[in-house]
């Protein structure tokens, strides 16, 4: 087990790794950080003296080099953009952005896997069609798109909810809908898909003839079986809870991590979009690594996966 | 002797109580001034709201509200100069001028305004550090006396900045309490015009002092505006409260919002439903969509800002300055204001404006449309149709796409041959190289003289130059000419001559259009949009 787990968290620290190195080169050969955030109208000499102060007038190795070490010693730097730590300006941001991020998660959870169970136990009836018909609806539609038709219906019409802010409470009800619809749509395809390919196994049939009743087979028998794909789903979607959501962050004025990312990115601010890379990817491996070790727990014959620990 | 018993103190206590509590309730309960909801697509670009280090054109939108300057423009004129923490100024030579400060102003933190917090901020600690007067491209030496001390360290990229408002500006002498003085290192006319720039903000040199760093106070500056800064979160809002002591009236409005809402059908949106009050930065497509209800109204300004296309003569296929007036001629102007911008703006008078005033050259005008005469430069040129680079980066400029769009069916109609090259953003537009051709700017004159504009951002130090894109040895010796010249006729021909060689002669650039910013709001509110980026919500412009 302690191999299992050895090789999963060296394998995680190889794709920070990785990410941050092409989050360096991406973002240093495509632009300049001084021209971006004092403007092209500064005077060249105060373009050459932020380059100065940054460092960002040495070798690109020699950056390169620094913002390495840096990150090995656990300085994750300074923004360009106004001198602070760039972990304290990402901190502030993430409990704006899990307060969307947690709710539409449990939509997409409390909606999509009944939704899915319930079509695959009424396979082509009308209301499996209809559930699936929204389902696809639901991913198709971007949610940028479901977000302005959300405001203009419930704000702009009606006058019953916020357009966007961080006023109250209510501003959280249309971004939780336009991210949570989207991401109930695939929970729900998967969980029937997977409910179904159960359903059609003989363990199933066994169980049935056995006199066992129904509600008891799928409890007992069916969702376990079926839960491996749809838990591999809930760890991306959990693993994505820090990434806050780019798109309808900015449709909604929201002031998450996602809406820093753009404006981080936009301005060559490498500390901070390195600082959100570096969180994003922490998180997205953790959660694969829980969901790793979830399958193990569905499924005990998965358990020998795990080279060094796992029982037989 | 009379007594004082517990019961009559308890009463005069109770009493004194009410009648230091009752006043402030009532002011409390007058006080029914609105609070103010503007959405804009960026509050700054800097994280910080010293002008100083914000120099960008959404910096602008504060001018007027938080930090003054000793000479304000007239914001609901034409930007002309007037009296602001000066009250006069007179010229005691031509290096040196003279101010008679504004008296009875406090700053937001209640202390006096003196004439140790102009030459506080004009010091080195605040603005120039250690940088010194250039004249004539000369930098001066050192001079004697007490070496500034400096308390905090000084933002790197501020006293360039400083020095491009100030380039020979030698010191501030405080002549007694409510005089200063601004000696020049050499002779200019355009001191007041500086005093008037953003970047030459009056603030408290105190609370200066007392910050713990320069970019912390630049966060929350003190000055005298009539606005105080309550709180500002970088990225998403500035909240401004209004300063009651305000020497030019009490403010209209209790609390001023500032939301950074990116997308332009946000503010939109959040308009119509009643969130916010105003909503800036509007295109001119969705102007009809918001006035379709009677409720709202869009207010233009047009801004000191002109669009320009820039030429980089070192790019091959218009090397040759008859193919860079070919395109300066075969572009209908007049049908880009009709068509893009909804006949909302206006072609000017070549890269000056009219608050110009006796610099303005009146008889000029931006090269005619004439595609025949550019069709016959092209043949002279002998032009074989070699590709001519155009590098967009798309959604910095309102309508920045479309017109480039435009401007190319246009040069084709001619028989030139202008590609398109999308990048993202203005590093890959400087990227030097063959390839590099024309590409988009704007120019904005911060004062009224040309030294502002033509010379800021096509002289030697400008950035057209800078980039190594353009360069002219006459205009160079007409840069300095104009900038140390005293005598104003002649001041007035070499600008003549400038917007011959940079527009005509050997373009450096052509101009398009003036700039134009939208403003949508509701009806009920008696507000002006400025002739400006600035947003003026002082009582001369509110009910």
């Amino acid at each position: 087990m302690l191999r299992f787990v050895a090789l999963r968290v060296g394998r995680a620290l190889l794709t920070i790794a990785l990410v941050v190195t092409f989050a360096f080169v991406v973002l240093r050969l495509s632009g300049d950080p001084a021209l971006m955030i004092m403007s092209p109208d500064a005077p060249p000499e105060a373009l050459a003296a932020f380059r100065k102060a940054w460092g960002l007038d040495e070798p690109i190795w020699l950056q390169y080099l620094r913002y390495f070490t840096a990150i090995l010693q656990g300085e994750l730097g300074q923004s360009f953009r106004d001198g602070r730590p760039a972990l304290q300006l990402v901190a502030e941001r993430i409990p704006a952005t899990l307060q969307l991020t947690i709710p539409a998660l449990m939509l997409k959870v409390g909606l999509g896997i009944p939704a899915g169970i319930y079509a695959a136990l009424h396979r082509n009836s009308a209301i499996d069609r209809a559930v699936m018909t929204f389902a696809v609806a639901g991913f198709t539609v971007p949610s940028f798109v479901l977000g302005l038709l959300l405001v203009l219906v419930f704000a702009v019409q009606l006058g019953w909810l916020p357009s966007g802010g961080q006023e109250s409470w209510r501003s959280v009800i249309l971004p939780v809908i336009s991210m949570g619809l989207g991401g109930a749509g695939i929970l729900a395809r998967f969980t029937r898909s997977a409910m179904l390919e159960v359903l059609g196994q003989p363990y199933i049939r066994t169980a049935s003839a056995k006199g066992v009743p129904w509600h008891q087979v799928v409890r007992k028998h069916a969702l376990p079986n079926a839960a491996i794909p749809t838990v591999t789903i809930v760890g991306f979607m959990v693993g994505t809870l820090m990434a806050g959501a780019v798109v309808v962050e900015s449709v909604f004025s929201w002031p998450g991590v996602g809406r820093l990312m753009v404006v981080a990115v936009s301005n060559r601010d490498l500390a901070v979009v390195q600082c959100i890379l570096l969180l994003v990817s922490a998180t997205m491996v953790t959660s694969n690594l829980i969901v790793d070790l979830l399958y193990g727990v569905l499924d005990p014959r998965l358990r020998g996966t795990a080279p060094a620990g796992g029982g037989h | 002797m009379t007594r004082l018993t517990r019961r009559a103190a308890l009463a005069a206590g109770i009493a004194a109580t009410g009648t230091a509590a009752l006043p402030r309730f009532a002011i409390g309960q007058a006080d029914n001034r609105p609070t103010i909801t503007i959405a804009v697509q960026k509050i700054s670009n800097t994280n910080t709201l010293s002008a100083l280090r914000e120099q960008s054109n959404v910096g602008t939108r504060l001018a007027p509200l938080t930090t003054e300057r000793l000479i304000d423009l007239n914001y609901q004129s034409k930007l002309e100069p007037v009296p602001g923490l000066a009250t006069e100024w007179k010229r005691i030579d031509d290096s040196t001028v003279e101010f008679k400060l504004r008296q009875g102003v406090k700053f937001h933190d209640g202390s006096e305004f003196t004439a140790e917090d102009v030459a506080g901020s004009f010091s080195p600690q605040h603005m120039f550090g250690e940088t010194r007067p250039t004249v004539r491209g000369v930098t001066l030496p050192m001079a004697g006396g007490n070496p500034a001390v400096f308390t905090k360290e000084l933002t790197r990229d501020v006293p360039p900045v400083a020095r491009r408002l100030w380039p020979a500006l030698e010191r501030v002498e405080i002549v007694d309490k409510h005089t200063v003085r601004f000696v020049n290192a050499a002779p200019d006319v355009t001191i007041e015009g500086r005093a008037s720039v953003r970047g030459s903000d009056i603030v408290s040199f105190k609370a200066f002092n007392d910050s713990p760093s320069w970019l912390e106070y630049a966060r929350k500056p003190v000055g005298t505006g009539p606005y105080k800064v309550r709180e500002f979160k970088p990225d998403n809002a500035l909240v401004l409260d209004a300063h009651d002591e305000y020497w030019g009236g009490r403010p209209p409005i209790k609390t001023l919002r500032f939301l950074e809402v990116p997308e332009a059908s946000s503010r939109i949106n959040g308009l119509l439903s009643g969130e916010y009050h105003f909503a800036s930065d509007v295109s001119p497509d969705q102007i009809p969509q918001i006035e379709r209800n009677r409720a709202f109204e869009v207010q233009q300004s047009l801004v000191p800002n002109h669009r320009l296309i820039v030429f980089d003569k070192n790019h091959a296929p218009i090397a040759d300055p008859r193919i860079r007036r070919a395109m300066t001629h075969a572009i209908d102007r007049q049908a880009i204001v009709d068509a893009l911008w909804g006949g909302r703006t206006t072609v000017p008078r070549g890269l000056q404006w009219d608050f110009y005033a006796d610099m303005l050259i009146q008889d000029w005008t931006v090269p005619k449309y004439d595609p025949t005469l550019a069709r016959q430069l092209i043949r002279e040129a002998g032009y074989k149709g070699d590709p001519i680079t155009f590098r967009v980066a798309a959604g910095y400029y309102i309508n920045q796409a479309p017109t480039a769009q435009v401007l190319v069916e246009m040069w084709k109609q001619v028989g030139l041959n202008v590609q398109i090259k999308m990048v993202e953003n203005w590093t890959q537009i400087f990227e030097r190289g063959p390839e590099r051709g024309i590409r988009d700017w704007s120019n904005s004159a911060t004062f009224s003289d040309p030294v502002s504009s033509i010379v800021a951002q096509h002289g030697p130090n400008g950035q057209q130059q800078q980039m190594g894109e353009w360069t002219n040895d006459e205009m160079n010796k007409l840069t300095v000419e104009l900038e140390s010249s005293t005598d104003r006729a002649r001041r007035k021909a070499v600008f003549a001559r400038m917007l011959e060689i940079c527009e005509r002669e050997d373009p450096a650039y052509t101009v398009l259009h003036q700039n134009a910013v939208f403003t949508a709001k509701r009806r009920e509110f008696k507000w002006k949009a400025a002739p400006s980026f600035a947003m003026d919500f002082r009582a001369l412009n509110w009910g």
